[in-house]
């Protein structure tokens, strides 16, 4: 009797000590089967999020172009059908990565796109649209976040391998996979003259082509170009339709300059300021003279100059805890057609000169918008080639679920 | 013991039902959860590369074109370093037997392994112009277009009777048979009286008054020409007092066109308001200083509609078959349809002072509307086609517009009551197009 009821219990924890293990063992297959489902639904849901934004203008389609909020979020652009994107619906968008800072003067905060010293490019968040705008208008709020990046499929890097008389830069030409060799490249090359204390600089162009080697190279030669020169170098790669382009500048003056400010879409007025008003460094500091020209990328990629309303002038000296007399100028951009905004300055006999792009395919700028993706479970990615006013571009969309269960590392 | 023996069956069992059930459910590969839209990359590519229109150029280059080996560049370029590509050109061919042969591939690996997904893109020859072809309206119906030099046109202002029929002509003629121009107003009396102007057919023709509120009329229609009790009959209206001595001949016209079925096009304004003949009327005006033309006044367009409706002529200034409130006229929804179609695209909505009635047509002169140019706004029809009720012989396009004309809104109107196709070139023919595929495979990783 005594052996039958051991018998029974040790048959009872037995059985139910290897059920317990049974069942953990399957919930492990199951749970890793629903994951894999989860995570597939996240790619699709990626690939068709990512197919919204750039197969849908928005509405108003031209919001890219005027100074109010969407009620729809779409970057493509409203003149083409297929992949091609708003050259100024990507300049609205609020960088994630740039350290966004406050005009003193006029009190706005802007968004900063810029690609380093020289290569400007500032939005205020007024006209900026940031992320949890763009979310709520394609219905992901709360339930996913992304991150959506806009990279040129073309790199075109300058670099100057002589500095004066003659002038030698380097293009270096590559694309995301492989260098592009027997690329055609045309450039400008803007050289600015100093006229001398207290006068608006003046500067001349010259444009040129040449075409890259079996690696990628190809080298550009100015003659007549001084040591301590201050010039802008743009050039614009393409083959095959695809067009990469870079720039590159040399400046004698850093620490007085101009920055351009974008200040309305919709009027094309951009805020020329003084760089003491926006960095406030002490002590006092002299005037900025500038004198200002936009050039415009035209369809066999060559620029053309267009003239513009009060492009020279001055931005007055800044006086430490009271700002300038005259607190910044204003420029119109004549057209909405993509083009640079380049503007020469001059101060304390040190030169140089800043470009702002209008259109943010003009520079080949890259954005970068939406959430950090750090610390996200999984991230599911989609990419796309698109044209952004004839410069070839990659999108890609990170995207990563805000519900459900461990859904962070 | 038995349990124990039993217990130890059953985790034989279930480590067995593990076993199996773990081998069938064989998890996907990582790479396989979270894959990047192979097919969507490799369309985008494509378009990318043939944004110049360079790819289209190179598929119909040579295969052993230096054109070639820009694309391989510009292609491993524009491709992630992990993604390998196979891109293959077809010719189309038309034979039915063999629809696709290669003609060209290029490739960065020798397998794309089992997960590569492709694109396909069709791409145009240079040297072909697709386009499309009309079809003939009615079989071989007749288009007159009345040019007469010796008339005036009112309504018209700022243009000439002539660059309409000239325009005319360029939009209409691939449409029909035989378009042909009536240079003056002795050709005019010649269809009238049913003789040809070049062997062409006189039956189911449409003819155009591109005068406007004027009509061309012969010289033989008039005072002392043969044929003038077709034309000339004096009637005192009390009302303006005034003598009308022509609105015979629009009842003439209106006969003509029930027993030929034509359909008369008036371009804008109210319809037959004056005759004109600048030889005839030399020295007579229209009130408003243009000299050969008298005016018909609003008995015009009732004789007319009588003649179509084969009522026997009754002098009519009265009948209030037109309406002069001005309205705001939308093209109808049909007419937008049809704007797509045949690539005419006038404004979306037009004034309307001379709109016709649409119940006095119906009730009096049995017309139904077979199509609407513009939405009706009450009773006013700012611009339709109109046909006999009992489908007797006849038809009507007025547009009662505000001058100055649009004179495509006459080719629209036209095109939508006829509705002839359009027969668009065959894009996969042989030679035309070339058929582009590109397979893209992922490497690296699991």
């Amino acid at each position: 009797m005594t052996g039958t009821t051991i018998d029974h219990l040790v048959a009872v924890i037995v059985f139910l000590g290897v059920i317990l293990l049974f069942i953990s063992l399957f919930n492990q297959t199951i749970q890793t089967a629903i994951i894999y489902q989860r995570h597939r639904y996240l790619a699709t849901k990626c690939s068709d999020l990512l197919d919204d934004i750039l197969l849908n203008p928005g509405y108003p389609t031209d919001w890219g172009k005027l100074n109010l909020t969407p009620t729809s979020f779409g970057l493509q652009d409203p003149e083409f059908t297929e992949y091609r994107l708003s050259p100024f619906s990507l300049m609205r968008l609020q960088s994630l990565t740039g350290t966004p800072f406050t005009y003193p003067r006029t009190g706005a905060t802007y968004s900063n796109i810029s690609m380093g010293f020289g290569n400007f490019l500032f939005v205020p968040y007024t006209e900026a649209i940031n992320y949890s705008m763009a979310s709520q208008l394609l219905g992901t709020n709360n339930t996913y976040g992304f991150q959506l990046t806009i990279t040129p499929t073309i790199t075109v890097s300058i670099n100057e391998t002589h500095a004066a008389n003659p002038l030698t830069l380097t293009i270096r030409v590559a694309g995301t996979g492989f260098p592009l060799s027997n690329a055609l490249v045309s450039y400008c090359f803007l050289n600015v003259t100093e006229k001398g204390p207290q006068k608006n600089p003046s500067y001349s162009s010259l444009f040129n082509t040449t075409y890259t080697d079996n690696e990628g190279l190809a080298v550009a030669t100015i003659p007549n170009v001084d040591a301590d020169n201050a010039y802008a170098f743009i050039a614009y790669a393409h083959m095959s339709g695809l067009v990469g382009t870079g720039y590159h500048e040399r400046v004698t003056g850093y620490k007085e300059y101009v920055l351009p400010l974008i200040d309305s879409f919709e009027e094309k007025q951009v805020l020329l300021v003084h760089s003491y008003n926006v960095h406030d460094f002490s002590p006092p500091e002299s005037s900025v003279f500038f004198n200002a020209t936009f050039v415009l990328l035209t369809e066999d990629f060559t620029l053309r100059e267009m003239p513009m309303e009060n492009s020279i002038g001055k931005l007055d000296k800044v006086v430490y805890g009271q700002g300038t007399k005259e607190q910044y100028a204003t420029l119109t951009i004549p057209t909405y057609n993509p083009g640079i905004l380049i503007v020469a300055y001059e101060s304390n006999n040190k030169s140089g000169v800043v470009l702002m792009p209008w259109g943010i395919s003009s520079m080949a700028f890259p954005v970068s918008f939406g959430n950090d993706l750090s610390g996200r479970e999984w991230v599911a990615t989609d990419m796309r080639q698109v044209m952004v006013n004839n410069i070839a571009y990659q999108a890609k969309l990170a995207l990563w679920s805000l519900e459900g269960y461990q859904v962070t590392s | 013991m038995m349990r124990t023996v039993e217990v130890l069956l059953v985790i034989v069992i279930i480590t067995g039902a593990f076993i199996i059930s773990s081998f069938y459910a064989v998890l996907p590969q990582p790479r396989r959860v979270s894959p990047i839209n192979l097919r969507r990359l490799a369309l985008t590519t494509l378009q990318t590369l043939d944004t110049d229109h360079d790819l289209s150029l190179t598929a119909f280059k040579p295969s052993d074109d230096s054109s070639w080996a820009n694309l391989e560049i510009a292609l491993s370029a524009c491709l992630p370093p992990n993604i390998v590509y196979n891109l293959t050109v077809y010719d189309v061919l038309s034979s039915y037997a063999t629809l696709y042969s290669v003609y060209k591939s290029m490739s960065n690996v020798q397998n794309l392994g089992v997960g590569s997904d492709a694109s396909s893109y069709l791409v145009a020859s240079s040297n072909v112009t697709f386009q499309f072809t009309p079809e003939k309206i009615g079989g071989g119906v007749t288009l007159y277009i009345l040019n007469c030099s010796d008339a005036n046109g009112w309504w018209i202002t700022g243009y000439t009777a002539q660059k309409f029929a000239e325009d005319l002509n360029t939009l209409l003629s691939p449409y029909f048979q035989n378009t042909i121009m009536v240079q003056d107003t002795t050709q005019l009396a010649k269809i009238l009286n049913g003789i040809p102007l070049k062997n062409e057919s006189l039956q189911n023709a449409v003819v155009i008054n591109t005068f406007g509120e004027a009509v061309p009329i012969p010289g033989n229609y008039c005072l002392g020409g043969d044929h003038q009790s077709e034309g000339y009959e004096p009637h005192y209206d009390p009302v303006p007092p005034m003598t009308f001595n022509y609105t015979r001949y629009c009842y003439t016209l209106g006969k003509i066109t029930r027993q030929f079925n034509w359909t008369w096009a008036s371009v804008v304004g109210y319809p037959f308001y004056y005759v004109s003949n600048t030889q005839v009327f030399a020295n007579d005006q229209n009130t408003y200083g243009i000299y050969g033309m008298q005016k018909v006044y609003q008995g015009g367009l009732n004789a007319f509609l009588q003649g179509m409706d084969n009522q026997n002529y009754a002098y009519n200034s009265q009948l209030p078959t037109v309406n002069t409130t001005s309205i705001i006229a939308h093209l109808s929804t049909t007419t937008q349809y049809y704007c797509n179609y045949y690539g005419i695209y006038p404004t979306l909505y037009q004034t309307s002072t001379r709109a016709l009635n649409g119940s006095i047509l119906y009730t009096t002169y049995h017309l139904n509307v077979t199509t609407y140019i513009f939405d009706p706004v009450g009773n006013q029809i700012a611009g339709a086609v109109y046909r006999n009720i009992t489908k007797a012989s006849g038809g009507f396009l007025a547009l009662g517009l505000t001058r100055t004309p649009d004179i495509r809104l006459t080719a629209l109107g036209l095109l939508c009551d006829y509705k002839p196709n359009l027969q668009p070139s065959d894009p996969t023919a042989s030679g035309t197009s070339k058929l582009v595929i590109l397979q893209l495979g992922q490497v690296g990783g699991v």
